[in-house]
């Protein structure tokens, strides 16, 4: 028999996959560069491996959700990414989206408790 | 810091050139951030490298991530038809050696050890490449055919009335039908590709002497260019069937126009140039299996001159009454 945590890791996997995508764009009405985004993150309690970041950052260039520029000026060159307007119109999509499926899953979740309460 | 470097050509010299130099930098950069957290103002040390790259994780998983493509060879789409080609293709394969095998062994039945040991030569090579073209095939379609693969996908627009009916036993055609005839199609044209000499009538004389051609060799390259032709119709048309799965008008209408393609095509190859061993009687004759002017050379004269005839004639009732079976079948409810 496998651990419950087991399960449990498994399943959180595949639940943040799709959040992390929200979580970047979230952050990007300024510019960011890829260590800055990991931290911002983490101080919001949202880990991202810098390993799954970096290479999501550029794929999300790629289908125009941002876009890049490298900045030469400071100590080190870095290159910074900012939501285009597609992903600023993708991004208040997905919020309204988002907040559907949470609404919809404490509705979900609490239904469970509000039956043994009786009907009303 | 050359353990970054070689970090970053590992990860690098995996991708796409036109990308390499600016994730190159990229990366430098975010490590040397990262390092610098770490670190606090202090001097870096080999540890800290270390840890910072072990974070980054394996350079293969990151370089797969960074190029995002495919890791495979022929994706789901084409599977199932992969899966079955190389059925079809590895049968016909092996039965066509199996047959070769045979063949010889009748000829020269003195010599059974070398066809044996050539047997089991054709089995050990034959197979895998069949295997490996089958394959390569597919990977190459599945390359290029991402066009294809979305077209191929009607399962996205889907719905309920779209729902097959639950096969009806008699309008069903058996899966193995359609595969038994592609295997019968593909051990045709290897035949006549490979073994025209031996197609005609064998004379024993002390053994196995010589064959009597019923082609013409001279004009073979022409009719086997045809007789390829004919029978590649013959399997795009099971491969219809296999698609289909059932018999219906549409199947039936397809299956009729195919017929009269291939109809066309065989009269043009028997009636277009010299198809037929001009000297078939002549040889027959020298040979010594009939005599001239006796009852028995006039029979074998009027079937062979007859025989264009006879198997256009059983050619064209063959293809009509597959049709008409097949619109019988597509008509019962």
């Amino acid at each position: 028999m496998k651990d419950a945590n087991e399960y449990l890791d498994k399943l959180l996997q595949e639940l943040r996959r799709g959040t992390i995508t929200i979580s970047v764009l979230s952050q990007l009405s300024e510019p960011q560069y890829g260590y800055s985004l990991v931290t911002m993150l983490e101080e919001k309690g949202i880990h991202v491996e810098p390993g799954t970041l970096y290479p999501l950052l550029r794929r999300l260039e790629k289908q125009g959700l941002l876009e890049s520029k490298w900045d030469t000026e400071e100590t080190r060159p870095r290159k910074y990414y900012l939501l285009s307007e597609t992903g600023k119109e993708v991004y208040e999509l997905l919020i309204v989206e988002w907040q559907q499926i949470v609404e919809s899953m404490s509705n979900v979740i609490d239904s469970k408790g509000g039956k043994k309460d009786g009907d009303d | 810091m050359e353990m970054i470097d070689r970090y970053i050509y590992a990860v690098t010299q995996k991708l796409p050139q036109s990308q390499r130099k600016d994730i190159a930098e990229e990366l430098r950069s975010l490590i040397e951030d990262m390092l610098e957290e770490r670190v606090q103002g202090e001097n870096v040390t080999v540890n800290d490298v270390e840890e910072v790259l072990m974070e980054l994780g394996n350079p293969r998983q990151l370089a797969q991530k960074y190029k995002g493509t495919k890791n495979y060879l022929i994706g789901p789409e084409l599977f199932d038809s992969y899966m079955l080609v190389l059925k079809i293709v590895l049968i016909s394969t092996a039965i066509a050696i199996s047959i070769t095998f045979i063949i010889k062994t009748i000829i020269n039945p003195v010599t059974i050890l070398d066809h044996f040991v050539e047997l089991i030569v054709a089995f050990v090579t034959a197979l895998p490449a069949a295997f490996g073209w089958t394959t390569f095939g597919f990977a190459i379609a599945d390359h290029f055919g991402d066009i294809k693969a979305k077209d191929l996908e009607i399962g996205t627009e889907w719905k309920p009335s779209d729902l097959a009916p639950i096969p009806d036993e008699k309008r069903q055609i058996k899966y193995c039908e359609p595969i038994v005839s592609i295997t019968f199609y593909t051990l045709l044209i290897i035949m006549f590709v490979f073994s025209n000499e031996y197609l005609g009538v064998w004379i024993f004389q002390d053994g196995f002497s010589d064959v009597v051609p019923f082609l013409n060799n001279e004009t073979y390259t022409t009719s086997l260019l045809f007789l390829i032709l004919i029978m590649g119709i013959g399997i795009t048309k099971e491969c219809l069937k296999l698609i289909y799965g059932k018999w219906t008008y549409k199947l039936v209408t397809y299956i009729a126009i195919v017929n009269v393609i291939s109809t066309i095509a065989v009269l043009f190859m028997i009636n277009g140039n010299a198809f037929w061993n001009p000297d078939f009687l002549l040889e027959l004759t020298q040979a010594g299996v009939i005599t001239e002017n006796s009852d028995g050379y006039r029979t074998v004269s009027m079937i062979w001159n007859q025989s264009t005839l006879w198997i256009l004639v059983l050619l064209v009732v063959g293809l009509i009454w597959e049709l008409i079976d097949g619109l019988i079948k597509a008509n019962k409810k």
